[in-house]
């Protein structure tokens, strides 16, 4: 019964020419397109997709053109055409194009010398309209450092993300990091800085009225500068108690001037860095 | 006779209490229905997640917060407001959707989502812990109004790749690329 009611039913809309609407079912982004329709009479075309939502009049059983601009992002779309018998749709997909852009993360901006591992560089591979590349496509990841030769290693990149973990190098100063696809070459400058101080050694003179307790230029293990800014502990234990005082370093150097009552002691330290014990007072 | 009417009085209190109190309950029922469809179920399967391993706490903010943009997301194109998209969305994800919204506001077209759920994969989590790449497959019935007429309907299986960073208090969506699932 309701196979027999369907199909005349069809036959009509057939015959009185029922709006329909074919598009391709996968574009590459960026690209144009043209879009079928069937029917007859005045009709409304709507394009939805990841960044559209447009509407127009258009005639039914005439081609659509839709523009390039309006298709640079990936995703699912749907072309729909509303004539006065009703609606009718169809989905298509648009892929990305060709890659030629990268988002490059490396993290962190700063880093001590000679951490294995500690810097991150993460690149994800996009075409001309940022959309992301699935396919896997080599990236190149190089590292310059200021006055060394310039290292590169390529690595595939896997559901449109590319990575390496890198160590830092012995020697303080900026390193380029840099991740290559197409015609996109994306640097980032990682500042290597000095590791914990080391070896680090105070003495002390005497001023008019107390000791000057200074630090010996305060250097990391491989022999870079501890950054300016870093704080130096220094602590004095004498007759009158026990005294903490941090000193950011300066061109190098920590140095405060202390009082000591009678016979004391000072100690220094920086992070988890302990440095060597001045015994003062009796007049030294 | 007065007896009488005290028990009628207090016969008829008792009703109306049990009838109030029923309908309060399927108020309060419905209300916790209503609170619970509105934030999409998520499910976030990080077993091959890597090179960094998923911390607790994130395995738990990421499928919270994925489920919440995916509310505003939802009600951003259902009302036409693009302004809810900023407490989830940055980058490329919210520029697109607030395009998106600002496109249906030009045209008068609105946007319903009955969601489906999301089952969310881990693909990729930094060695920083500063981006996460997921894979969500999406169970979707869509429908377009212009106006109040309806002029789409679909039930989509819709594939997203998504990009999540970590905000202040909250990981953000920054990339939602959609592609047909595959079969």
């Amino acid at each position: 019964m309701r196979a027999a009611f369907t199909v005349p039913m069809l036959l009509v809309a057939a015959f009185a020419g029922a709006a329909e609407i074919h598009a391709p079912a996968q574009i590459t982004a960026g690209n144009p397109i043209t879009i079928q329709t069937s029917g007859s009479g005045d009709a409304t075309f709507y394009l939805i997709g990841q960044t559209q939502a447009s509407k127009r009049k258009v005639q039914a059983g005439t081609d659509i053109k839709v523009d390039s601009l309006e298709l640079e992002r990936a995703g699912i779309y749907a072309a729909i055409l509303c004539a006065s018998d009703g609606c009718s749709s169809a989905n298509f997909a648009v892929n990305p194009a060709a890659p030629n852009r990268l988002s490059f993360l490396v993290h962190p901006s700063r880093v001590p010398v000679d951490s294995p591992n500690r810097i991150s560089a993460v690149a994800v591979v996009q075409d001309n309209f940022h959309n992301i590349v699935l396919k896997p496509e080599p990236v190149k990841f190089s590292v310059m450092p200021e006055d060394g030769k310039e290292v590169s290693a390529t690595r595939p990149s896997e559901n449109g993300v590319a990575w390496v973990r890198l160590s830092s190098a012995k020697k303080e100063g900026p390193a380029r990091l840099g991740a290559a696809i197409g015609h996109a070459n994306e640097v980032r400058v990682v500042r290597q800085i000095a590791a914990e101080a080391c070896n680090l050694r105070i003495k002390a003179s005497r001023t008019k009225k107390d000791f000057l307790i200074e630090t010996d230029p305060v250097k990391d293990c491989s022999g870079n500068s501890v950054p300016d800014g870093t704080v130096v502990s220094f602590t004095k234990v004498d007759s009158a108690g026990k005294a903490n005082v941090d000193v950011p370093i300066k061109r190098g150097v920590a140095k405060v001037e202390l009082p000591v009552q009678g016979r004391g002691k000072i100690t220094v330290a920086s992070g988890v860095v302990t440095g060597n014990e001045l015994e003062l007072g009796g007049g030294q | 006779m007065m007896r009488s009417e005290a028990t009628r009085s207090v016969r008829f209190g008792l009703i109306a209490f049990f009838a109030v109190s029923f309908v309060c309950l399927l108020v309060v029922r419905e209300l916790q229905v209503s609170a619970k469809e509105s934030v999409p179920r998520v499910q976030l399967h990080a077993d091959n997640l890597g090179p960094r391993e998923i911390e607790d706490l994130t395995a738990k903010s990421v499928p919270r917060d994925y489920a919440l943009a995916w509310q505003t997301l939802e009600q951003a194109l259902a009302e036409n407001r693009p302004g809810l998209l900023d407490a989830y969305f940055t980058g490329f994800a919210k520029q697109d959707l607030v395009q998106r919204v600002n496109g249906q506001i030009k045209s008068g077209l609105r946007t319903r989502y009955q969601d489906g759920g999301h089952k969310l994969e881990g693909v990729f989590y930094s060695p920083a812990g500063d981006v996460m790449q997921l894979r969500d497959h999406a169970k979707l019935d869509v429908e377009v109004r212009d106006g109040d007429k309806v002029i789409y309907q679909e039930s989509l299986n819709v594939e997203y790749t998504v990009m999540m960073t970590p905000g202040a208090d909250r990981w953000l969506v920054r990339e939602l690329q959609a592609s047909a699932k595959k079969p």
